[in-house]
């Protein structure tokens, strides 16, 4: 039972109209909004075909709210499925279209291409344009390039061009504006802006190339969701009253489309319910999300305005040290534009006699000040002897090292296994849709050569193990595997004429019974495979993945290959199953990551991994929490505070005068599509000056969420980069201050 | 003569002889159809001649009840009623008066004998003058397969045709009701260019299409004075059978030919309107049945018992949204819910309860069909797999179905590609092998793959398969003397083809499916669904030979090789012949909702796969037309609105769920998944009805959760 803290109770007791909710890290939001998503189901009898409807960021989450949901309508005595939804936004937006295609021009059969598709696309159409233009680069190159370092510069160039023409088609879509409009706006303008004229043809072809697999991307999905509402108000009636309530989490990530699409679904008398953490907002850059709309919400006039500022996930010390890093920006960040990066309130210890009290405080289990400083390689060597010293007393403890980007990730990850230290990876996981797709183009290849025995056995192993990891599985699979590689003659296996059954000759001391059975039920599966392999390929693939497979992802998985493989048998009536399993086996060796369709959406367990060391970006960390948790990286390259000797990932060393084209290039848009002459004219460098300032707030949130991740113990490193000219970011060095004089007033005490 | 009808309400049972028009309705199983049988019956037996009976009906196949009955030994001797459809009326009276309406038609050439197109037939020659329409970039916002597209784009001649609606005006109505993105708007445009360069075609060379058929017929015709005369002296009785499944402009002919029969039968379904999708109206058939002298309400069903009729009620009003209305508890005998998380568990009971009910409650496997809104290939797999290991046979129906995707048309394509080289179509090892699967009784893949890899030869043109004979012995043991043995005679009777001379395809396959394939030993011997699909594929050929013969004759083209390029790009699918065609064998049918529908047949039980399906609900996909803005009781001044789509779903789910129900005598199991095949959960609007309905009725064992 869910007995909340009086902040949580209050919220408790909404029933109707707009509330939103300012809550910290650790306050249990997800757990209050479960419960009062229940309480409005069970105290609100809505009709049969009402549901409360719960938008969350990512799909980690969904899963995480369901079972919440459904356990406390259970503990009610009511069914636990029905009367809600659970959706991200792209999610919800999935559900807008797919109802009503035909309003947003799609067929019923309309596809979503994954990142790597749409990359795939992008870096295709936005080469295309530049062999068609070889000498844009002269106009952003640095005069001062050293000779031996131009070809380096040309190389590196098409993908600044690639990331500009994203920005381009990700702002022009979030405005509605498509191809066509673009293309008019910037006939309109006497001398457009070379990277527009880019962005423009880049995004038409892009476009085109979509159309012709009838696909959308994840930006055209929101933009058709808010189009399709717009369209039909009739529509838009029907789902607000279906959806009676929207409950949204994570707000502070809210981006305008989401903004204008759940105000649309609530309506002028609707109700809603916003939580989020202003300083938790860490998903801003080159996106429209911004914990602006949040705050802004806060302040309406119709709105609640609620807090939960109890946490009881992290000690003391860990809350004290992170208000610190809040009242440090919002009072001395020596950039006045950052001071409002991190806003108030403070995160609160929980009061006496909670349900979930704070761990006991340790103020020795905080360290920051790694003493000399260390190269890259050499952060990574400390953190790994520390791990490697703690984790043999702590095997009932959980432990994070977190990384403030993928590749640090990957070296951590490389270390940890030349240590030999047992480690889980959160990063960009595509390991299941490898291998479903690896699985599935086992089975296809031994469809198309049914008497091969080795892809027989192949096949086996590969079922055999697909959730197993323990070596002694893998040991009985490739046993099995290797007796029956030695049925040469397949036929006497799969479909043995009377007395001439392969596995009749076999002495029970070579083949035990379990394994026996285990070849028996083996065979039916196959013999069934091979009886659908007849059917056109997409039906083969869901009827294969009906025996196989459970998880909604993996079935969500199949079904778009599926449909990825019918485009291809319409495309090429010639293929046959050999052709459509090598095309498997792309997918697999691409390490093509299906969008929606990763690992994290099943969630992510920390305490199932206790003894093992998990690796994330600290991104991929956000909603979870760790006993000790390593921070990675905390230099001035990562986390940059507008000093003039800060580097931006985004500025290249060849570009002159250290341009932010990205920036560049969409603030002209903007001023283009807003008609706006001061955006358009805009001294060259503002945009880039703008970006700055906005990325490094991020970078602060990115710390504040990195820190709060931490329940009993926290390390934060830092490093002096490739060059060895970083140096610890300067909110590291204010919070190492800050501890350092705390200890010091402990220890005098 | 004169005759009279009389009817008992309390038997249904009809008397002879009552003069006048008769306006019969009802809901389905109460006896309408039976009651127009025996009235064809008593009319022949009181001495009027057979041939002055003209049968009316929508579709051909709701004709069988009449045609079976005239085809009955105890049919009195001499001729026979006219079974026809109007547009089947059309096409003898067309041929009849050819001379005389050819040229005021606006056909071009009057003087040469003109040719009917089927629909397949229609999208063949469509899709000649598409083709380079598309490579302008006709339709490029829209992703639509093409045998879809060229479909849509004939049935908005058909609409027109059927509603009396100008050709010429249907772009505009259908804009004029959009309330999507502007930028789709074009896209009618270029469907009635489409269309209206078909129609120029047609009148070029003498093609009638089914829209020019009806049209021709409604405007020369039926307005000439010596048709109308040929036709009110040669037929002075009507039965008209499901009136409100037909278009508005038959219904107006009836409404003026009605006062010259001697007697005339109106019969309706009170919950049909199954075909509004192709331009039939409810509405116009209802505004012709009032015309009649006498009508009479019947309200008995011979099969729904009463629980049934509540359950079919109870869920109408809920689907209607008529809330207040009470549930009749009984309505809860009828019925059985059940619930599992994955299509897989729920194909397994769905298989292990059909077993029972044949083994332990004695119902004829006959009697059951198991019922889904779609019925992919992957589903009908499974569940025929399923009941095929428990020993229950079963067959499927699916009228939709491609040709191109029908693996035994495939097989009976592959042996004509290989018995006429001379076309050059490249034919793969796999298709080799799905070919000797098919054809050779109980063979299995690996023993066809090895066949098929041994003595198919691609590059040994024209002689692509080697003998049997030759092979090593230790293959010819692996692959089993049967095997070969079977494989043998294929090959003889096509070496045996290829040293005659080349037939038409049709003949062709027919002569290999009726000498070889269907025979013992072989694969299409008991193989009922691939034998059907065998009979599709013939008469689609037949057709398409007797519409292109003379066009590609002229092109020097071979018909046969044609049919198969244009099968592969997945232009003609042989889709609507022979749709609904009644099969009394005993086994479990398997089918999509509606076609079951239109099969008119009842059962004892019914399983609804999927009531969680959206499939239930949603409309057909059809961007370039629209089945109630180009009916005649739109007004072009609306915009089609959710509101229209959200209420018209509605009431043609209710109309569906009703048509069910009162097509099963004993139980229905409403099956349900948590997931469907995406990975996505199931809530639309059926289950949700279903569990409004559950919470209304008295507490019991609500259901099954596995």
């Amino acid at each position: 039972m869910f007995n909340p803290r009086p902040a949580q109770a209050e919220i408790l007791c909404y029933t109707k109209g707009l509330m939103g909710i300012s809550a910290v890290p650790g306050s249990g939001k997800t757990h209050t909004l479960s419960a009062l998503a229940a309480n409005l189901i069970i105290n609100n009898p809505l009709e049969d075909d009402q549901e409360i409807l719960i938008v969350t960021l990512v799909n980690s989450a969904v899963d995480n709210f369901a079972t919440r949901i459904s356990s406390f309508l259970t503990q009610n005595g009511l069914l636990p499925d029905l009367g809600y939804r659970v959706r991200t936004l792209h999610g919800l937006a999935h559900d807008i279209v797919r109802e009503r295609p035909d309003l947003v021009g799609l067929s019923d059969r309309f596809t979503i291409v994954d990142e790597r598709e749409a990359n795939d696309i992008l870096n295709s159409s936005t080469q295309a344009w530049l062999r068609g233009h070889p000498i844009l680069h002269d106009t952003y190159f640095d005069a001062d390039i050293p000779a031996n370092r131009v070809s380096q510069a040309e190389k590196d160039w098409p993908e600044v061009m690639v990331n500009v023409a994203r920005s381009i088609i990700r702002t022009a879509k979030d405005r509605q504006v498509t191809p066509d409009m673009l293309q008019r706006l910037l006939a309109e303008i006497a001398d457009p802006h070379p990277l527009l004229v880019m962005g423009s043809d880049v995004y038409t072809s892009y476009q085109q190339a979509l159309n012709y697999r009838s696909a959308v991307d994840f930006d055209d999905l929101i933009r058709m969701a808010l189009a399709a509402l717009n369209a039909d108000p009739a529509y838009l009636d029907r789902l607000r009253y279906r959806w009676p309530f929207i409950l949204e989490d994570e707000a502070q990530d809210s981006s305008r489309l989401q903004e204008e699409i759940l105000r649309l679904l609530t309506g002028q008398q609707g109700n809603w319910v916003r939580v989020g953490d202003p300083n938790q907002a860490i998903y801003e850059t080159f996106t429209t999300a911004s914990p602006q709309y949040l705050m802004n919400f806060l302040k309406e006039e119709a709105v609640t305005p609620c807090s939960l500022p109890n946490s009881g996930r992290s000690t003391e010390s860990i809350i004290t040290l992170a208000n610190h890093l809040v009242d440090w920006v919002r009072e001395f960040h020596p950039h006045i534009e950052l001071q409002e990066a991190l806003t108030l309130p403070h995160i609160q210890p929980t009061p006496p006699d909670d349900p979930q009290p704070n761990p006991t405080d340790n103020p020795q289990a905080i360290f920051i000040d790694q003493g000399k400083p260390l190269d890259s390689e050499g952060e990574i060597n400390w953190v790994i002897r520390s791990v490697a010293r703690w984790l043999p007393d702590h095997q009932d403890s959980t432990v994070a090292i977190l990384t403030p980007r993928n590749f640090r990730g990957a070296e951590v990850v490389e270390a940890l296994k030349k240590a030999n230290l047992p480690y889980v990876e959160l990063l960009q996981s595509s390991l299941t849709t490898r291998q479903t797709a690896q699985l599935l183009a086992q089975i296809l290849r031994l469809l198309a050569d049914p008497g091969n025995p080795t892809l027989l056995a192949n096949c086996l192993q590969a079922m055999l193990v697909r959730h197993e990891e323990s070596s002694d599985q893998k040991l009985y699979a490739k046993t099995l595997a290797e007796q029956l590689k030695r049925c040469v003659r397949t036929e006497e296996f799969l479909y043995a004429q009377p007395g001439q059954d392969w596995l009749d000759t076999i002495s029970p001391q070579q083949l035990p019974m379990d394994q026996r059975d285990e070849l028996v039920k083996y065979r039916e599966q196959i013999i069934r495979w091979q009886q659908a392999s007849l059917l056109p390929v997409d039906q083969l693939v869901l009827t294969i993945a009906q025996d196989l497979f459970i998880q909604p992802s993996d079935l969500a998985l199949t079904h778009k290959i599926a449909l990825l493989l019918d485009h291809d048998a319409g495309i090429h009536p010639d293929w046959r199953l050999l052709e459509f399993s090598q095309q498997l086996e792309a997918i697999a060796h691409n390490e093509r990551k299906l969008a929606g369709f990763t690992d994290e959406d099943s969630g992510f367990d920390p305490e199932a991994y206790k003894g093992k060391v998990v690796v994330a970006t600290i991104h991929k960390a956000k909603g979870l929490e760790w006993d000790r948790v390593y921070l990675m990286s905390v230099n001035n390259y990562d986390f940059p505070s507008m000093e003039d000797y800060d580097t931006y990932i985004s500025e290249k060393w060849y570009i002159r005068n250290q341009l932010n084209l990205e920036a560049e290039a969409v603030s002209r848009l903007m001023g283009i599509i807003q008609h706006d002459p001061f955006l358009i004219t805009l001294p060259e460098g503002d945009a880039t000056r703008a970006a700055r300032i906005e990325y490094c707030a991020e970078r602060l949130r990115l710390l504040y969420v990195g820190i709060t991740r931490a329940r009993r113990e926290l390390c934060i490193t830092w490093n002096t980069g490739r060059n060895g000219r970083c140096l610890p970011a300067i909110p590291l060095t204010a919070l190492q201050s800050f501890w350092k004089e705390r200890s010091n007033r402990g220890s005098s005490a | 003569v004169t005759t009279r009808l009389s009817i008992s309400n309390s038997h249904n049972e009809p008397e002879t002889t009552l003069s006048g028009s008769f306006y019969v309705h009802g809901p389905a199983g109460c006896g309408k159809t039976t009651l127009g049988v025996t009235r064809l019956l008593s009319l022949v037996q009181q001495g009027i001649r057979a041939d002055s009976i003209l049968i009316l009906v929508p579709q051909r196949t709701l004709g069988l009840p009449y045609l079976n009955a005239a085809r009955s030994p105890s049919f009195p001797p001499g001729g026979q009623p006219a079974v026809v459809t109007l547009g089947g009326l059309g096409q003898r009276l067309i041929d009849l008066f050819w001379p005389a309406i050819s040229h005021p038609a606006g056909f071009k050439k009057p003087r040469q004998r003109p040719d009917f197109l089927t629909l397949e037939t229609s999208q063949y020659y469509l899709s000649r003058l598409v083709r380079p329409l598309i490579d302008q970039g006709y339709f490029q916002s829209i992703s639509i397969d093409r045998n879809r597209l060229l479909g849509q784009i004939l049935d908005n001649l058909n609409k027109a045709a059927g509603t009396g609606i100008a050709l010429t005006s249907l772009a505009d109505r259908l804009k004029a009701a959009w309330v999507g993105k502007p930028d789709q708007l074009h896209i009618y445009d270029e469907a009635q260019e489409c269309a209206l360069k078909f129609r120029e075609f047609c009148l070029e060379n003498n093609l009638l299409d089914f829209s020019l058929q009806l049209e021709v017929f409604c405007h020369h015709l039926w307005p000439s004075f010596l048709c109308r005369q040929l036709l009110t002296s040669q037929y002075r009785h009507l039965i008209y059978d499901n009136v409100e499944e037909d278009v508005p402009v038959v219904h107006d002919v009836i409404r003026e030919w009605l006062p010259h029969f001697e007697s005339a039968l109106l019969i309706l379904d009170d919950n049909g309107g199954y075909r509004s999708f192709l331009g039939a109206d409810a509405a116009s058939a209802q505004e012709i049945a009032n015309l009649c002298e006498n009508k009479i309400h019947l309200t008995n069903s011979y099969i729904a018992p009463p629980a049934m009729q509540a359950f079919s009620e109870g869920l109408s009003n809920i689907l209607l949204r008529e809330w207040n209305q009470p549930v009749n508890p009984s309505a809860r005998k009828v019925f059985r819910f059940t619930h599992h998380r994955f299509a897989t568990q729920m194909i397994h009971s769905i298989a292990g309860e059909v077993k029972r009910l044949i083994d332990q409650e004695n119902v004829p496997a006959g009697q059951i069909a198991i019922l889904s809104p779609y019925l992919s290939d992957a589903l009908r797999f499974s569940l025929m797999h399923e009941l095929d290991l428990l020993g229950v046979t079963s067959r499927s129906h699916r009228p939709s179905r491609s040709l191109r995707d029908e693996p035994a048309a495939q097989c009976l394509l592959t042996w004509a590609c290989l018995a006429h080289p001379q076309w050059e179509f490249p034919i793969t090892t796999q298709d080799v092998r799905g070919a000797f699967m098919l054809s050779i009784d109980n063979l299995d893949l690996v023993r066809a793959d090895l066949l098929a890899q041994i003595v198919f030869r691609p590059k040994r043109k024209p002689n692509y398969l080697g003998s049997f004979d030759t092979i090593t012995a230790e293959m010819q043991e692996r692959i089993t003397f049967r095997v070969g043995q079977r494989y043998e005679k294929i090959r003889a009777w096509l070496e045996d083809y290829r040293s005659g001379k080349e037939l038409p395809l049709d003949i062709f396959i027919s002569r290999l499916f009726g000498e070889v394939l269907s025979q013992p030993g072989f694969g299409f011997h008991q193989a009922f669904d691939n034998a059907a699909v065998a009979a599709r594929l013939i008469e689609s050929i037949r057709k398409f030979r007797w519409a292109t013969q003379t066009t590609l004759e002229h092109e020097k083209s071979p018909v046969g090789q044609e049919y198969i390029q244009m099968v592969s790009e997945g232009i003609l699918a042989a889709q609507s012949l022979q749709p609904y065609e009644e099969q009394l064998d005993d086994a479990v049918l398997i089918a999509p909702a509606h076609t079951f529908l239109m099969t008119n047949r009842p059962v004892t039980v019914q399983f609804w796969m999927d009531i969680g399906s959206q499939g239930w609900w949603e409309r057909l996909f059809q961007p370039l037309t629209h089945p109630i803005v180009l009916s005649r009781r739109w007004n072009p001044a609306e915009k089609w609105t959710d509101a229209h789509e959200y209420a018209s779903n509605q009431q043609a789910l209710a109309r569906l769920t009703a048509g069910l129900i009162h097509r099963c005598s004993g139980k229905i199991y409403l099956c349900t998944t948590g997931l469907n095949e995406n990975g996505d959960e199931q809530r639309g609007p059926l289950l949700k009805a279903v569990q409004t309905l559950l919470r209304r009725l008295p507490v019991e064992k609500a259901g099954d959760h596995v």
